[in-house]
Parts: C-alpha cells; sequence; structure tokens
C-alpha cells in the first residue's frame, strides 16, 4: 500500500514543520507550500491525496486555492481541510460551500484532526481497516 | 369731674351711601392679575401720602375739617387742619402721633372711630367729649382693611349757607338734602359732616381705585414690556401664536429670521406652509394641532420650509393656551436644530466606528494569537507523544505543564473570540438533545488535572431519572469548566468542587445545575457584579489570579441564550455555590410545528425509522454524524423533524424522524434517503432499512393536550422500536 500525500499549505514555517512531523509519524508523505500559486502549482504537479489549506495566505486567500483547484480537473475531487486561525462563525459554512470537507480552527484538537483527516482519506470507511482495529 | 365715654353712633344713625362702596377688587381691576398677593409694597404705594394730600386737602378745607390717614394699625400717616393744610408724612411726626384719633379731645378714654373702622371694614362715628363727631372711612383692598381716612370736627361752627352750597357744588350732593340735614340736626355741622361721611367714602375709594389701576397698569404695563422686549429678543428661536383654526396671530422677529416670512406676510395665514409638501399631503400639520388639542401639547422634531424653500431639521414644540380672558389658540415655539443633528449623527457614527474598530481588534488579537499557539501546541504535543524519540519522565512532566498552559492560553482566546461575538450579537448555541451526566463526567475528566494540583475532590450529584436537556453541549461543557475551574481556584487545598443536578424548583420545564466549592465566599456587593465584564473580585487569601475575567460574562450570556438564567449564592467564609438553569428536552415543543393546524391537512402524522448498518458490521460515530446531515437534507424544514438520537446511552444507528404525511408522502421521503445515502458514499455499501408508524391526528384540536398525547405516542414508539432491535441483536 502506497504512502498517502498530503499538502500542506499554510505561510507560517513553523506550523509547517509541526505539522510535517506529527503527519509523517503517522505514515504519512508531506509536501509544503507556504502561498497560493506554488500551492496550486505543487498540487498539480503532486497530486495530492489530501489538503490541509490555511486561509490567510500570500498571493491570494485560501477561498482561491479552493477555488482553482475545483476548476482543475485533477484537483476537482481532492479532500480539502481548512485549517485557519479565522472565526469559524463566519468562515466554516463558506468554506465547506466551497468545497471543503471540514473546517477546523487553529489550534485544532489532535485526535480529531487526524480522525478528519483519515476519515478525508477515506480510511476510516475502508471496513477492513476498521474490523481489523 | 365724671368723664363720659366716647358715645357711639348707632347704625340707624349712620345713613349707609345709596350706591355700595367699591373696592378696586369688585372693579374687576384684579380679574386680569388673578388673586395678585397684596404686597408691601402695593400697599405702601397706595398709602402713598402725596398722591392723597390733594384730594384730603381739598376735602378739608372745603368741609372744615380735619383730616387724617393711618394705616392698617391705626398708625397716623399723616393729617390737615382746615387751618393749616399742610400735609406731612415723616417717621418723626408719625410717631409723635401715634395711634388712634389724632383729633379727640378725650384722652384718658381713647376714640375708637378708627379701631372700628378698620375691625368692622365698615364706616364708623364717634361723638367726643366735647360733643364734636369724628367718621372713619376704611380703605379696604379687597375685604381686609389696609387703611383709614378720619375726618373730624375741629371746633363747632354751623356752616354758613354759602359753604352748603360750595360742599354740594364740590361733592354733586344734593344742597337741598344738606339744607334739610342743617336745619333738622344740632350741632349743624354734624350732620353735614356725617353726610359728608358719605362722600368721603366714595371720594376715598374712587381716589384707590384710580390709583390701584394706575400701579396695575404701569405693572402690566411693565410685565408687557418686558414680555414684548423677550420674545422679540429671541432670535434663536421662533414664537408666534395661531388661533384654533392654525391661522398665525402674532409673529416675533426670531419668527421672521428662522422661518423667512415676514410678520405682515404670515399674519392671518395658515402654518402649513413651514412643512414639507410631503408632510402636508400626509396632513401632518393638521394631525399635530389635534394631537396638542387632545393632550394640551405636542412635540415634534422634522423637517420644516422656510419661506424661500430651503428646509432645515426643526424641534417643534406646540402648547394650546386657553386663559380666561384670552381666545383659545396655540403658542408655537421652533428652533433650528440642524446643527445638533448634524453633530448627533457624527457622534453616532464616530460611536459605531469605535465599536468596529473595537470589535475588529479583539477578532484581530484573538486571530493572530492563534497562530504562534497552533506551533507551541504542535511541537509541545509532538514531543510529548514520542515524535522525536522517547523523553524521560522529567521532560515528560515538564511538557504536560506546558501543555496544560497552552490549553488555558487557548480557552482564553477564544474567550476573547466569543466577547466579539457578544457584542456583535454573533454568539450562538447549537442545542440539541443531551444527557447531562455523560457530560459531566465528560468535564471532570478535564478539569481533574487541575484540581489534582491543590489536591481537591470533584464531586457530582445527579438527581436520578432526569431528563434530557435541550442545550448546546460545547457551551455547557465551557459554563462548566469555567465554573468549575473558578471553584478550584477560590477552594482552599484539600477543599472540594460538588456539581449538583436537579429539576429546578423555581421555573417548571428547566433543570437547575449548580457549582459549588469550599472557598473564601463571595460578598454581598461583589455578588452583584461578578457576572460583570472585565470583573475580577480581588481576594486578599488568594493572590494568585488567572484568565481574564471574561469567563462569568460569557456564561451569563451563553445561558441567557439558552433561555436560562444564571445567579450565584454566597457567605464570605463559608463557599459559593453558582447556580444556573438549562431548558429541559421536550419532544412536544421540538414537533409542535408538526402538529400545528396548517401541517396537518393529511391528518396523520408519521414516525419515520431509518436503521442504517453497513454491509459488513456497524457503523462508526463518524459517518453517523455525516448521515445526520444528509438526513437533514432530505427532510422538509418546518414541517419536518429530525429528532435527536433518544438514546442516553452510545449513539445508535437508528435515526427518527417526525412528518406530517401520508403513505405516500412517506414512500417519497423513503426512496428520498435511499438516494442520498447511496450517493453520500457508495464505498461503504450502507444499508438503510427504513419503516413507518403513522398515527392519526383527530382535527380540530390541535392544542396543547393532543400536542403532548402525540408526544407522549412518539416517545412509546421509539422506545418499543429501540427495544426490538435490542431484542434482534
Amino acid at each position: 500500500m502506497t504512502e498517502k500525500k498530503i499538502l500542506i499549505v499554510d505561510d507560517d514555517q513553523h506550523l509547517l514543520l509541526g505539522l510535517t512531523a506529527r503527519l509523517k509519524a503517522k505514515g504519512y508523505r508531506v509536501i509544503c507550500a507556504a502561498d497560493a500559486i506554488s500551492a496550486i502549482a505543487l498540487a498539480r504537479k503532486e497530486v495530492p491525496d489530501l489538503v490541509i489549506l490555511d486561509l490567510g495566505l500570500p498571493a491570494g486567500d485560501g477561498f482561491r486555492v479552493l477555488e482553482r483547484m475545483r476548476a482543475l480537473a485533477d484537483l476537482v475531487a481532492t479532500p480539502v481541510i481548512v485549517l485557519s486561525a479565522r472565526d469559524p462563525a463566519d468562515n466554516k459554512k463558506r468554506a465547506l460551500d466551497a468545497g471543503a470537507v471540514a473546517f477546523f480552527q487553529k489550534p485544532p484538537d489532535n485526535h480529531e484532526f487526524l480522525r478528519a483527516i483519515r476519515h478525508a482519506l477515506g480510511e476510516t470507511i475502508a471496513l477492513s481497516t476498521f474490523l481489523k482495529t | 369731674m365724671t368723664s363720659e365715654a366716647p358715645r357711639r353712633v348707632d347704625a340707624s344713625e349712620y345713613l349707609p351711601p345709596t350706591t355700595p362702596i367699591l373696592s378696586p377688587w369688585d372693579s374687576g381691576l384684579l380679574h386680569e392679575t388673578g388673586n395678585m398677593e397684596v404686597s408691601a409694597t402695593l400697599r405702601a404705594k397706595l398709602l402713598d401720602f402725596n398722591a392723597w394730600s390733594e384730594i384730603l386737602t381739598t376735602y378739608g378745607r372745603t368741609m372744615r375739617v380735619a383730616v387724617a390717614l393711618t394705616d392698617s394699625q391705626g398708625q397716623v400717616l399723616g393729617k390737615c387742619h382746615n387751618a393749616q393744610p399742610v400735609w406731612r408724612l415723616v417717621h418723626d411726626t408719625a410717631r409723635r402721633w401715634g395711634s388712634g384719633c389724632p383729633f379727640c379731645i378725650t384722652t384718658h378714654v381713647p376714640c375708637t372711630a378708627v379701631a372700628d373702622a378698620l375691625q368692622t371694614g365698615g364706616v364708623a362715628m364717634v361723638r367726643d367729649q366735647a360733643g364734636l363727631t369724628h367718621v372713619a372711612v376704611p380703605l379696604l383692598l379687597g375685604k381686609l382693611p389696609f387703611g383709614a381716612i378720619i375726618a373730624g370736627q375741629v371746633f363747632d361752627r354751623y356752616p354758613e349757607p354759602l359753604l352748603l352750597r360750595r360742599v354740594a357744588k364740590e361733592f354733586g350732593v344734593s344742597a337741598q338734602r344738606l339744607w334739610e340735614l342743617a336745619r333738622e340736626q344740632r350741632p349743624i355741622s354734624n350732620a353735614i359732616l356725617q353726610a359728608s361721611g358719605d362722600l368721603l367714602c366714595a371720594l376715598g375709594h374712587a381716589f384707590l381705585r384710580q390709583r390701584y389701576g394706575a400701579i396695575l397698569e404701569a405693572k402690566l404695563a411693565e410685565t408687557n414690556g418686558r414680555f414684548r422686549l423677550l420674545v422679540e429678543g429671541v432670535r434663536d428661536h421662533a414664537l408666534f401664536t395661531m388661533d384654533p383654526t392654525g391661522r398665525v396671530t402674532s409673529w416675533n422677529g426670531g419668527a421672521e429670521r428662522l422661518l423667512g416670512y415676514l410678520e405682515a406676510e404670515i399674519m392671518g395665514q395658515n402654518f402649513s406652509c413651514i412643512f414639507t409638501r410631503e408632510d402636508i399631503q400626509n396632513r401632518i400639520p393638521e394631525k399635530q394641532l389635534h394631537k396638542a388639542l387632545e393632550t394640551g401639547r405636542a412635540e415634534d422634531e422634522g423637517w420644516r420650509v422656510r419661506g424661500n424653500r430651503k428646509q432645515f431639521w426643526a424641534s417643534v414644540n406646540i402648547t394650546v393656551f386657553d386663559t380666561a380672558g384670552l381666545a383659545r389658540g396655540f403658542a408655537i415655539i421652533v428652533q433650528d436644530v440642524t446643527e445638533r443633528r448634524k453633530i448627533a449623527t457624527v457622534l453616532e457614527e464616530a460611536r459605531q466606528e469605535r465599536e468596529c474598530l473595537q470589535e475588529k481588534l479583539l477578532s484581530h488579537v484573538s486571530h493572530e494569537l492563534r497562530t504562534p499557539l497552533t506551533a507551541i501546541y504542535l511541537f509541545t504535543t509532538n514531543l510529548l507523544d514520542g515524535v522525536l524519540g522517547d523523553l524521560t519522565p522529567e521532560q515528560h512532566e515538564h511538557l504536560t505543564f506546558a501543555l496544560d498552559n497552552v490549553k488555558q492560553l487557548k480557552s482564553m482566546v477564544s474567550d476573547l473570540l466569543d466577547i466579539t461575538r457578544v457584542e456583535a450579537h454573533k454568539l450562538t448555541v447549537e442545542p440539541q438533545h443531551l444527557s447531562l451526566g455523560k457530560l459531566i463526567d465528560d468535564v471532570f475528566s478535564t478539569c481533574r488535572t487541575n484540581a489534582a494540583v491543590k489536591n481537591i475532590s470533584l464531586r457530582s450529584n445527579i438527581a436520578p431519572g432526569l431528563p434530557f436537556t435541550w442545550a448546546d453541549p460545547a457551551r455547557v461543557r465551557q459554563i462548566l469548566i469555567n465554573l468549575i475551574d473558578n471553584g478550584i481556584k477560590f477552594a482552599p487545598a484539600s477543599g472540594t468542587v460538588t456539581v449538583e443536578v436537579r429539576p429546578s424548583a423555581e421555573s417548571e420545564g428547566f433543570l437547575s445545575l449548580s457549582v459549588s466549592d469550599t472557598g473564601c465566599g463571595i460578598s454581598p456587593e461583589n455578588r452583584e457584579i461578578v457576572f460583570d465584564r472585565l470583573s475580577q473580585v480581588r481576594s486578599t487569601a488568594d493572590a494568585s489570579r488567572s484568565g481574564l475575567g471574561l469567563g462569568l460574562f460569557i456564561s451569563r450570556e451563553l445561558v441567557s441564550r439558552h433561555g436560562g438564567r444564571i445567579w450565584v449564592e454566597s457567605e464570605l467564609g463559608h463557599g459559593s455555590t453558582f447556580y444556573f438553569t438549562l431548558p429541559v428536552f421536550s419532544l412536544a415543543k421540538l414537533c409542535a410545528h408538526v402538529f400545528s393546524v396548517p401541517n396537518l391537512e393529511a391528518g396523520c402524522v408519521t414516525l419515520i425509522a431509518v436503521d442504517v448498518a453497513a454491509v459488513e458490521g456497524a457503523v462508526q460515530a463518524d459517518i453517523q454524524l455525516e448521515i445526520r446531515r444528509v438526513l437533514e437534507r432530505c427532510i422538509r424544514p418546518g414541517q419536518d423533524v429530525l429528532l435527536p438520537s433518544m438514546s442516553d446511552t452510545e449513539p445508535v444507528e437508528t435515526f427518527f424522524m417526525v412528518a406530517s404525511t401520508d403513505t405516500k408522502g412517506f414512500e417519497i421521503i423513503a426512496s428520498r434517503i435511499v438516494r442520498e445515502l447511496q450517493t453520500f458514499d457508495s464505498a461503504s455499501k450502507l444499508m438503510p432499512v427504513i419503516s413507518a408508524t403513522t398515527m392519526l391526528v383527530a382535527p380540530g384540536r390541535p392544542g396543547e393536550e393532543q400536542r403532548g398525547e402525540i408526544a407522549a405516542r412518539l416517545e412509546q414508539l421509539v422506545q418499543a422500536h429501540l427495544l426490538g432491535k435490542e431484542r434482534l441483536k
């Protein structure tokens, strides 16, 4: 079974470092982008299985990234989890409507966040996995 | 020698004047001024000796009698003898003369003429020991004498016919009458004096009236003048009067300047010309006058129009005047408050801007704090979870402390955000069917770390058989954690914090939750303010303080959003107990709109049970949440209800919805659910089994009673369904 590839888009280098370490420890391949343009470029090149996306980004915000991804054939079905410091009251619905599968406010609870990642990657739905554990 | 007391003349001896004596009050003069107080100044003016001197001198000379003027106490203010007609009003002389009759030769028994006149308010006549007559005439203000005139014979002398004629001529009394009197009476001068008493009386009061009138007029003129000056001097206000139909009857300078019409052009015109065209069409002028007539006054702020058609924002005050003597009408004051309005608008804008800025700032701070907080959280948890290798027990302990602090910081940042939501009225709760027992256990496991530091024991006391509550679990958690953390903070080491839940004694349909500690307590004055924003009660016992002091403020907001209330009971030194109430879950309340008449056209309510199972096993909890969302999309909002999970234990795989539909409607819903669940995720191979139980609802009595019945019936069905499923397993 090949490693699932996760793209993390965030302009905070420390977050990228910390989250990468955590996800790698869970057995994922992680690639990172720090702004909207390189995020799209990297996503098109690498075609990740999941994108973890910040909303406040240099060179266009997270909503722009979501929009572009939904317009690209090979990224249209890629699940996106939004991880932002913004107020969910104003942004959660907007993000979900734009095609994100989940919205987490920073800092996220590690367990819930990981569960959402696994769910988005279709891992929890695989009943065989469930039955094994 | 025996002294003879002054003889009093019988009332019958004195012929009262044919015309009654008029006081100024009878003349109607006083009505204009209302009940004017007779002031000392007015008395002094009326008794002004110089004013009296001419008339009294004339009288005295003519009648050949001595005349004197006294005040209300009988003090002689001045006198004149016929021989020496020089009138003085000097304090010295007044004192020398003293009180009483100045002409009496009776010394040891005082003459009572003046006193009688002042007391009775009528004319008094006395004959002294020498047989000379004195007449005293009171000067009346209303019914009270304020002074008297006294006339007395100086020596007994027969009047000459010439004198009689002169008297008759000067005072218009019939000479025949005087002559007759002179012949009938001896000494004849008495008769003349007596007759002239009438004259004196009439004369005095005529003079008084004239004098009073003059004083009054001067006063009125002065007041009027002052008023006119005042009205004319008011430049900032338009002051004008109108008759009852709204036609202008007076117009001041301020009105000319402010409203732009000259007095000459506006007099007699209707005041509606100062209104906007729109207001005139809406009959606002008439409505305002009508309102003023009804309530006595009317106030208004709005656009008015000047003569040059320019508009200004006016403050208008209409008063009805309805005083006797003046025609009924309106007095209007108009003020240009355009500037004031501008300032108010600017101030309001500034206030809103400031509030907006404050909200933005708080929101920004909360946002900016989250980014570094996330990094700290990630690195700490990475280390703790062994992502970078194993830790020594001491390293692990220290990092756990770090993580606790991060969590505390996180909740403070959340509080900040909540505050901005409260200010912006954006703080929302999403209530659901909730069992408090489980939630409290969960909260305790979170608070235990904190409690352990001070060796505080957490206890819960939950009454058995409590109903579900209808509340937002995350918010109730937040309130409880906040109250428990407070309790831990204030309780002494090895103390206790107790959470209790029981049905509310005060309000039916609510559960009462309480968090009590064994801490220092809260003083009565602080009890009032603990729920206020940024209040943190200082206590000398505990110097360490943490948190922003926003917790109780946010808790109060959250409780009130749930429809409950929060309060504290405490005694200094005996700990404090915070109480709050949450509404009890009511199926009838939740389904009320399904049972309402317009929805009940089919006459039946259907309970739809959706059992979802995966092909090879149970459905996981996080997928259940997704299924719930899918089902939510299948109901007709406003008509159907997706029931919360009705089991107190673990989430179940049966979902219930209540719809007001018949068999056909049920089939549509069922096929929609199957389709939606399949599109949701075909990989999971979810197998929905859908069943329905329809209850017929008697039409025409959809009251509370029926709602309760149907709700109870629904609950039974749900329980039966769950029980049956349990048996199948």
